[in-house]
């Protein structure tokens, strides 16, 4: 079995018009048995900048935490916010470091950039490959299915609101037909001034 | 006497000091004043910037104050250098423990940690100590406010009040008979600040440009971290300069009665 598929878990990210969308869902489990039906794989890194880590859910706390360290030193030192562009590159150095012996996620990140609020997307391999498409990123072990969701749902310049259906629906259709993601869901819509976290009611199978 | 023995700082001297170390303090000495206050709800750090050259370019907020972590913020009195070189070695050692234990490190550990190292320049490897002495201000879960000094021998202590720096010695002093402890509030600490600066300082006269201050305060379970605008400096050092107008128009009046 692959090493990617151990915990399963989804994430995908879409722009919308002035705003992003992250969105996960809340399983955790240990091959078929499911443990935890809290345990999201997106994280807040900023007040506009989040980073979803579906994968192996030991490496999703560390990186998570070594993102953490990273990112705290670089706000103190340059005494400014980080730009999601130069998160990304940061966070594609941090799994390159490890080419030979990688973390298994493979990360996507959304976030407005802090001083023109321009919205970006971006996700990447576990050696930390970047890919920063116009439109919508995912990943997970139901990738293929959100690809499909995606591609069949998404328009430009969805406004905040219609970003959010358009996500959960792309989200919770492709987590059902994964056995191993869903189990709940949560969706961060990300505007100028304004973070909305909504849980979305999932099957809970 | 002394020449023999300085020119290495790993060794004592036949009267038992480190020349090394107590030439570094003295150069601590001819530094801007840098100077701590613990308060009731809260602690306050305020240095004099000497680097006011007008045709110094603002790139930085902040010349001697630095934030290390969520917690915790510092100030230097000495070699710039060296404190550029010290305060990112503290950021780094707040990171890693953050890291390793998934919690905010304890202020105490923070300092004690440094001044080890500060102690490894005075008896490894033939380097100079640093010419640097720190005051830190911070806020953890079992100690609450603390404020603490370290010095370039890497011998540290907690502080009620203190001062670094250009004239420390007397600022101490007039700390000590003007903070009255558990009962001083950041307010009041703000303004006996700006008084213990203002005698201090070379210059006569006060200005914001001269002055930078800091106060760490918890609100809502969180730190809140901020450095005085220099529009709230100069309404601190108005204030000053009215009780001080004050006081003397009343020596004036008083031999009257």
């Amino acid at each position: 079995m692959s090493i990617l598929a151990y915990n399963g878990g989804a994430v995908v990210a879409m722009k919308g018009q002035d705003c992003v969308a992250i969105a996960t869902d809340k399983r955790y489990g240990i091959q078929a048995q499911t443990v935890s039906t809290n345990f999201p794989k997106v994280f807040q890194m900023g007040p506009s900048l989040f980073v979803g880590l579906p994968g192996l859910a030991t490496d999703t706390q560390t990186v998570f935490q070594r993102l953490k360290f990273r990112m705290n030193l670089y706000e103190l030192k340059e005494n400014r916010m980080m730009k999601p562009k130069t998160f990304s590159a940061m966070l594609s150095n941090l799994l390159y470091e490890r080419r030979f012996g990688p973390y298994f996620i493979e990360p996507v990140i959304a976030g407005l950039d802090p001083y023109t609020n321009e919205p970006y997307v971006c996700n990447m391999d576990l050696i930390g490959c970047p890919n920063e498409p116009e439109d919508f990123v995912v990943s997970g072990t139901c990738s293929e299915q959100l690809y499909g969701m995606c591609e069949a749902l998404w328009e430009p310049n969805l406004k905040p609101d219609e970003l959010f259906e358009t996500i959960s629906q792309a989200l919770v259709n492709a987590a059902d037909r994964d056995a191993i993601s869903g189990w709940g869901a949560v969706v961060y819509i990300v505007e100028k001034d304004k973070i909305t976290e909504k849980h979305v009611k999932t099957r809970m199978d | 006497m002394a020449r023999r023995y300085d020119t290495r700082t790993t060794i004592f001297s036949p009267e038992g000091r480190l020349y090394q170390v107590e030439y570094a303090m003295e150069a601590i000495s001819h530094a801007g004043t840098s100077l701590g206050i613990l308060a009731t709800d809260g602690i306050l750090l305020a240095a004099e910037r000497r680097n006011t050259n007008k045709l110094l370019d603002e790139v930085f907020f902040s010349e001697k104050i630095y934030k290390l972590n969520d917690d915790m913020v510092c100030s230097v009195a000495g070699i710039t250098s060296d404190a550029n070189v010290l305060t990112n070695e503290l950021r780094l050692i707040a990171q890693r423990y953050l890291l390793q234990y998934g919690e905010s490190i304890p202020c105490e550990q923070l300092v004690s940690w440094l001044c080890d190292v500060k102690q490894a320049y005075t008896q490894y490897g033939g380097k100079r100590p640093f010419g640097v002495s720190i005051l830190y201000m911070g806020w953890d879960k079992h100690y609450g406010y603390q404020l603490y000094q370290s010095d370039p021998s890497g011998n540290y202590g907690g502080w009620k009040a203190t001062c670094i720096g250009n004239n420390s010695a007397a600022a101490v002093s007039s700390l000590k008979q003007e903070y009255k402890e558990n009962e001083t509030t950041l307010a009041e600490a703000q303004a006996l600040a700006i008084k213990v600066l203002s005698k201090t300082l070379d210059m006569t006269k006060l200005t914001p440009e001269k002055v930078e201050m800091a106060t760490l305060t918890r609100k809502n379970d969180k730190t809140v971290i901020r450095i005085l605008t220099s529009t709230e400096v100069e309404k601190l050092i108005a204030n000053f300069e009215k009780s001080e107008a004050e006081a003397e128009a009343a020596k004036k009046q008083a031999p009257k009665s």
